[in-house]
């Protein structure tokens, strides 16, 4: 692999409401990268995401993450996203009262500042989000509503990456960014994905279907369960879970 | 167990003896009647229901004394001004201790709204007078009313007489003057028929003395008339204010009214709504902020009395800091109020572990057909809320304030006075952490 990767996970163990989750996490993603995470449900890829990007009840015992050479772990939540790290939900949340707009406009401006950038002009600003909202095929109404509310389950997706679009993170972590989505909705966040992939970003999708990625042509696959990575491959590996199921692999684990 | 009656607190000893040093005036038959009442029955303790969060022992053991009238002009300029100003067209109706002060709005009110002094008003019309008064009751929680029935000095009275688009702000000010220095300022506000206005009043005060304010305001609307109604708590934290609203509406009026507390070391706050007449509409907002060790003790009750009536109680409490804030609202529906339709929503944002939030929403329901509807619900910031904005680089303080600010967004969007909730949210943010990055986000 050339150069230094932008992540590197090395043996990560983390405990959820005191049981274990993570038993040992193991990953290099390089600069420019696609990788997904494929896994069955409850193996512990959503966890992984979330302690990525610093959620505070989930608590790290074990393993060390660097990215971008800092030490991710000591790093407050709003400190990773700063330097960079985006995490796209799988169950993004509705704050009403609070603007689309202005928490973009926000999260924006945080960015900046820690780069030793100006604020964003509002103008500028206004014209930045109307061109992307309508690459993510997004409804202007969007303007001028709380953040994910009343959205339906496609909407709040494409809200995913339309922030992420804005605010052009070196690595975006995308969980489950497909459930849910009819095959309309999937193309168009995989063409915001895919715009993304300019060969210096970094693309970890989490996902627990192939579909995706028949739209986004990822460089590693990963197969996750019981906590960690089972085994690693190119996309044939993906296409070989479609075919056999997760059993398949962790019935050869076991043996 | 004993039955008397307990002695007279000192506090209440004192209020007799600013009643007794008072010169006789049209109104002295309603005086004297309420201030027997009030010695009869004594003030509220934590004995009485609605008074049981909120305990005045303290208060009771001290003496008080009467505000001075404040004439000096030096002194009158050099008062605190109202940051409402700029939400109303004219300029404010100033009340100093409880004095309107004439020379403070030299262009006068907007066309078809009327603004006289109650004491100007009896000479003419006692009758007239008393008739607007709200009727005097036992009930505890409308006993610092009766005091100030007994000891307001003046006040206005304002009659409605139009359509008028922009607000009438009226500004009290608690101007010390002495330690515990006492306050009654009373307002009347009168819509004709058919006549609509809106009607800000703001209470602020000087200095750091310790202060009590009692004041009290009636709302009446006549038939198909309109009033948007705002009081704004504002005052220093040495100062404990009562405040008691009363209002009656009549067929197919409207009544909105919002109750404002950012200011004040203890402030109770009372609203008696009643719905006399068919097709009334009662819409009350809340919004109570809780800092340091403020106290705060709002108690709103409507009362449905005719078909077809509406009433709605929205609130909404943080409480940061050391501070209480009590919300109890309360629906009456009597008996040949049928087609009564009331909703209550009542619900507490926690920002400290110190700090405390009680709410209470009740119902009596004594008709049928009816569609009552109730929610309460006390917590603190939803993490995954908080987690989400973190996420996407904000800070934690701005994270929060945001929160906090969408929290109350309820009932800031109720406000049609724009220039009101801009300096209302103004003055909101500056209670919050990291007000100036706060601001930003309007």
């Amino acid at each position: 692999m050339p150069g230094k990767p932008l992540l590197k996970i090395a043996d990560l163990r983390a405990r959820v409401a005191g049981k274990n989750i993570l038993n040992g996490v193991d990953l290099e993603v390089g600069v420019g990268e696609v990788h997904a995470i494929m896994g069955p449900n409850g193996s512990g890829k959503s966890t992984l995401a979330q302690v990525l990007a610093g959620r505070e009840d989930y608590e790290v015992t074990g393993g060390e993450v660097i990215f971008d050479g800092r030490d991710l772990l000591a790093l407050r939540p709003e400190e990773r996203a700063r330097g960079g790290l985006f995490l796209g939900f799988q169950y993004p949340v509705e704050i009403p009262g609070v603007n689309n707009v202005y928490l973009l406009k926000a999260a924006l401006n945080a960015k900046r500042k820690t780069a030793g950038e100006p604020e964003v002009d509002a103008y500028e600003f206004l014209a930045l989000i109307k061109q992307k909202m309508k690459f993510m095929q997004m409804s202007e109404s969007f303007l001028t509503r709380g953040v994910n509310e009343g959205f339906s389950g496609g909407e709040k997706k494409r809200n995913e990456i339309l922030q992420m679009l804005v605010l052009e993170p070196k690595l975006a972590l995308l969980d489950e960014t497909d459930s849910g989505l009819d095959i309309d909705a999937l193309k168009v966040v995989a063409h915001g994905v895919n715009s993304l992939r300019d060969g210096k970003r970094s693309i970890v999708l989490i996902t627990h279907y192939q579909r995706l990625l028949d739209y986004i042509a990822p460089d590693r696959v990963h197969v996750f369960s019981g906590g960690r990575i089972l085994k690693s491959g190119d996309k044939s590996l993906a296409l070989e879970l479609e075919r056999r199921g997760y059993d398949w692999l962790q019935a050869v684990q076991v043996a | 167990m004993s039955t008397a009656a307990a002695p007279p607190s000192a506090a209440l000893r004192s209020f007799e003896a600013q009643w007794r040093a008072r010169a006789p005036d049209p109104l002295a038959a309603l005086r004297g009647q309420a201030m027997q009442r009030l010695l009869a029955l004594g003030l509220p303790s934590s004995r009485d229901e609605s008074w049981r969060y909120t305990n005045l022992r303290g208060l009771a053991a001290q003496t008080f004394v009467e505000a001075p009238r404040i004439t000096d002009p030096a002194a009158l300029r050099a008062l605190p001004q109202s940051w409402l100003a700029g939400a109303a067209a004219a300029p404010p109706i100033v009340i100093v201790n409880g004095y309107p002060e004439p020379t403070h709005a030299p262009h006068g009110p907007p066309q078809g709204v009327e603004i006289s002094s109650l004491r100007a008003l009896p000479l003419r019309d006692a009758a007239s007078l008393l008739g607007r008064m709200p009727p005097q009751g036992d009930a505890e929680q409308t006993r610092w009313a009766l005091l100030n029935a007994a000891l307001f000095a003046d006040g206005l009275y304002v009659r409605i007489g139009a359509a008028v688009a922009a607000p009438v702000l009226i500004v009290h000010v608690a101007a010390g003057g002495a330690a515990n220095a006492t306050v009654h300022s009373r307002v009347i506000i009168e819509a004709m028929p058919g006549c609509a206005a809106t009607i800000i009043e703001h209470h602020i005060g000087a200095g750091g003395q310790p202060q009590l304010c009692n004041s009290a305001t009636q709302i009446l609307l006549a038939a198909e008339s309109a009033v948007e109604h705002y009081r704004v708590f504002a005052t220093p934290a040495a100062t404990t204010h009562f405040d008691a609203l009363d209002v009656r509406q009549a067929r197919s009026s409207r009544c909105r009214q919002f109750t404002i507390v950012l200011g004040g070391g203890l402030v109770r706050t009372n609203l008696d709504a009643h719905l006399e007449e068919a097709g009334a509409l009662h819409e009350t907002y809340a919004l109570l902020a809780g800092n340091d060790a403020r106290h705060v003790d709002c108690v709103a009750t409507a009362v449905h009395r005719a078909p077809r009536t509406t009433s709605r109680q929205t609130a909404r409490a943080i409480a940061a800091g050391t501070s209480r804030v009590v919300f109890n609202s309360k629906v009456i529906v009597e008996e040949g109020a049928a087609g009564a339709d009331s909703r209550q929503s009542s619900r507490g944002l926690l920002l400290a572990p110190t700090a405390e939030i009680d709410t209470r929403p009740q119902l009596e329901i004594h008709a049928d057909d009816v569609k009552c509807a109730h929610g309460a619900t006390i917590g603190r910031l939803d993490a995954d809320m908080l987690f989400y904005l973190l996420s996407r680089g904000l800070d934690r303080a701005t994270a929060q304030g945001l929160l906090v600010y969408a929290f109350l967004d309820d009932v800031l969007t109720g406000m049609s006075s724009a220039q009101a909730r801009e300096r209302i949210e103004d003055a909101l943010i500056a209670q919050l952490p990291d007000a100036e990055l706060l601001r930003a986000f309007r």
